[in-house]
């Protein structure tokens, strides 16, 4: 080979090799410019999308377990703009069927997509089942038309729904205020206000999780499921729920009370069984929310509301007294009809002297006079350290959002003056939340200890049901203070022939008036009526407060609250399948079938 | 012999000619054994993929009709809905005075609705086949070399 042939092959070699460099160099290049990497971007949006997967909302039972809080399907109708052959048809339809502006419908679905214009776009949300069924009845009937010579086929095609889940509360305004609402209208950002619903928020939501779905089929696989929010079970009885909301509406409409509230608690757990209060909101229409509860009208009067309870605060005053050994129920006093401290004197209801009383009389009679002695008898310090062991100073903690409380005005306060510790006594000066009252004398009704009121039973977490245990708060009376005075506001009720009496069985109760704090001092004519009772004494299954505001037809809770609370408890005592006391107290008799 | 095989050759090219097509050939198979395969397993591969994705839609949509159905149960049978029935078949709730309790001996009312089992503790239970069946050889090796040497225990020793 001559050396010039050898020198040509040599720069036909180089000339390739440069010209492959080249090559490389610049497809290394393109690689790396900002047009690749954003077509590199726009490649992965082919692969796959990443999607936030809401979990279905957990469901709310009651202690049988029927629904009292669920989730259905509803649906979003959107325009898939691309897919739009017949603008006018799918306005018509959505028109017709969904109701929705025919202009309006037409505008979108003329849109040409891109250039500014969305490729989607939402026309309602939250369409029935029964709407989806009437769309889909006319798609079939479109789809499988046939098409003579060279007519054209009406279509829909671009008209899409799709499917999600809404909060629904199948007893409608039935346990409204325990319940609460989930606002479902804000798909992403809904949240529970008020009543369970806020308590248990982020337990009953679940966590959200971020998926990525691949378009690729070779690289499916499953996604991982997301876990539903938690289930409750609550200790609350639909049944009990239902007429005791039924008693209190025939209450407030019987007795002209501008409101009212009543709450059927178990004292031996702490379980509250029913709570009813006014008005109700229908939780499937919470947008209602505003008109029905103007403020400050509470969502929940009977954790929300506090208020001067009256003489039966008087339950308390003589718990504090017994278990203090200051008196027993023997023990005399002589009541004068007067009661001077503090530069204040104080009378009894009906400014009469009550002579020669013992201690049973002085609940029978409920004279503030006699309170009036005991709690300044007790002292400050004795008197007050009860009135906290009974959790007066704080909230109960029940397991429902919106609680409060009012602070209880205690000696060294700038606000406490020496009369209070009279006018506390019988139930003034001191502003306490029904359900505060309920914690607090349930441990009278529980031989002394004093349980946590709430609402969850159990919950069903990831597969698994936990049962809640009941929590004892205290035990701010011993066990024998307990069932003595029990046995005083049992015979007291007798002595007295109560309204609240209910035939065959024997039940502990106090009434309560309590008069009302106005600019202008308290109101005579407007009082809190309410009565606490419980039963059957010898073994409480139930304890029934009744709250009535600003009764017309009479001020009196022995005339207006007593006798709801007996009515309520004939009605109770079928309901929770407790037999009479001839049958219960008859022999070896445990379990009733009826 | 080999002076035989080179004259063969020579005297018949074709000979070698069908070898190379015989290589040749071999590895279009080869080739076309391994494309087979591969497309084979990526369609099974795909169509699973597929069968997955409409399970899961599928489970979805059960899962919301099981939503729906309850919640229709509830409606059905809810405090309003019974209250209506009972009135209409001229019904109405039992007073105190009504009701009649009878002694059942060993009757344990209802706890409560149950919707799930309850919380139960993790037992590590004792595997079915010893690590013997179910370990590799190397495993094996490697166990032994980890627990290092170990007393033997008389096997003349009758065990209860």
């Amino acid at each position: 080979m001559s050396e010039n042939i050898k020198t040509r092959f040599l720069m036909i070699c180089v000339i390739c090799t440069a010209v492959a460099c080249i090559v490389g160099i610049q497809m290394i290049r393109i690689q790396n410019t900002e047009a690749a990497q954003r077509l590199l971007d726009a490649s992965e949006s082919y692969q796959g999308v990443t999607r936030i997967v809401y979990p279905d909302r957990g469901n709310i039972y009651d202690s049988k377990g029927r629904l009292l809080a669920g989730n259905e399907t509803s649906y979003e109708i959107g325009l898939d703009l691309n897919s739009i052959s017949q603008p006018e048809t799918v306005a018509s339809i959505a028109s017709s069927v969904l109701g929705l502006d025919y202009a309006k419908v037409l505008g979108y679905a003329t849109m040409t997509p891109g250039n500014g214009n969305p490729i989607y776009q939402v026309l309602d949300d939250f369409v029935s089942q029964d709407k989806i069924i009437e769309l889909e009845t006319i798609k079939d009937d479109y789809d499988n038309r046939e098409a003579k010579g060279k007519e054209i086929l009406p279509n829909i095609d671009g008209l899409i729904w799709t499917a999600h889940s809404q909060r629904t509360y199948p007893e409608g305004t039935l346990a409204s205020n325990i319940l609460g609402f989930y606002s479902y209208l804000d798909r992403t950002g809904g949240i529970g206000y008020f009543g369970l619903e806020e308590a248990y928020d982020s337990q009953l939501s679940g966590t959200p999780q971020e998926v990525y779905i691949v378009f690729d089929p070779q690289r499916l696989s499953t996604v991982e499921e997301v876990p539903p929010g938690v289930t409750l079970v609550l200790t609350l009885d639909r049944e009990i729920q239902a007429m005791t909301e039924k008693a209190l509406d025939e209450a407030i409409e019987w007795s002209g009370a501008e409101n009212g509230t009543i709450i059927v608690y178990d004292p031996e757990d702490g379980s509250v069984i029913s709570m009813a209060t006014a008005p109700r909101l229908d939780p499937n229409n919470y947008w209602d929310y505003a008109d029905l509860f103007p403020n400050p009208t509470p969502f929940n009067a009977a954790i929300s509301k506090t208020y001067e309870p009256g003489s039966v605060f008087k339950v308390l005053t003589m718990a504090a007294a017994l278990d203090s050994g200051l008196v027993d129920p023997e023990t005399r006093f002589q009541d004068t009809g007067a009661f001077n401290i503090g530069g204040a004197t104080i009378y009894n209801w009906n400014m009469g002297a009550w002579g020669d009383v013992d201690m049973t009389e002085c609940l029978q009679y409920s004279l503030n006079v006699c309170m009036s002695w005991l709690s300044t008898e007790m002292g400050p310090d004795t008197f007050y350290s009860y009135l906290k062991n009974f959790g007066l100073d704080r909230k109960t903690g029940i397991d429902l959002g919106g609680e409060s409380s009012w602070p209880l005005k205690l000696p060294g306060d700038s606000l406490w003056y020496e009369v209070d510790l009279a006018t506390n006594s019988f139930g003034q000066g001191i502003s306490l939340t029904p359900i505060q009252m309920v914690m607090a004398i349930g441990s009278v009704a529980n031989d002394g200890r004093m349980m946590a009121p709430h609402l969850v039973k159990s919950m069903v977490i990831d597969g698994k049901q936990y049962n809640v245990d009941p929590v004892v708060v205290g035990t701010p009376i011993k066990t024998e203070t307990a069932r003595t005075l029990t046995k005083m506001l049992v015979n007291s009720l007798e002595n007295e022939a109560s309204n609240a009496l209910v035939e065959g069985y024997s039940v502990a109760g106090k009434t309560g008036t309590g008069e009302i704090a106005t600019p202008y001092g308290y109101s005579s004519t407007e009082t809190n009526a309410s009565f606490v009772g419980w039963g059957p004494s010898e073994d409480p299954k139930f304890l029934v407060y009744v709250w009535l505001e600003k009764p017309s037809i009479s001020i009196w809770g022995s005339e207006v609250a007593a006798p709801v609370f007996s009515d309520l408890v004939s009605k109770l005592v079928v309901l929770m399948d407790i037999p009479p006391d001839s049958v219960r107290l008859a022999g070896s008799y445990s379990t009733a079938e009826k | 012999m080999k002076n035989d095989m080179l004259q063969a050759y020579k005297q018949a090219p074709w000979r070698t000619q069908i070898q190379w097509v015989g290589v040749f050939l071999l590895i279009v198979v080869a080739v076309a054994t391994v494309a087979g395969l591969y497309l084979y397993i990526s369609g099974r591969s795909a169509a699973t993929g597929r069968r997955i994705q409409n399970l899961e839609s599928e489970l979805a949509i059960l899962h919301r009709q099981n939503n729906d159905l309850e919640t229709l149960l509830g409606e059905i049978q809810s405090e309003n809905a019974l209250s209506e029935r009972m009135n209409s078949m001229n019904m109405r709730s039992l007073t105190p005075e009504e009701a009649l309790y009878l002694e059942v001996p060993g009757y344990v009312p209802a706890e409560g609705p149950s919707f799930a089992p309850p919380p139960t503790i993790l037992e590590e239970r004792t595997p079915i086949l010893l690590p013997e069946f179910t370990s590799t050889f190397f495993e094996w090796i490697s166990s032994k070399l980890q627990a290092g040497p170990q007393n033997s225990t008389p096997t003349n020793e009758v065990q209860p």
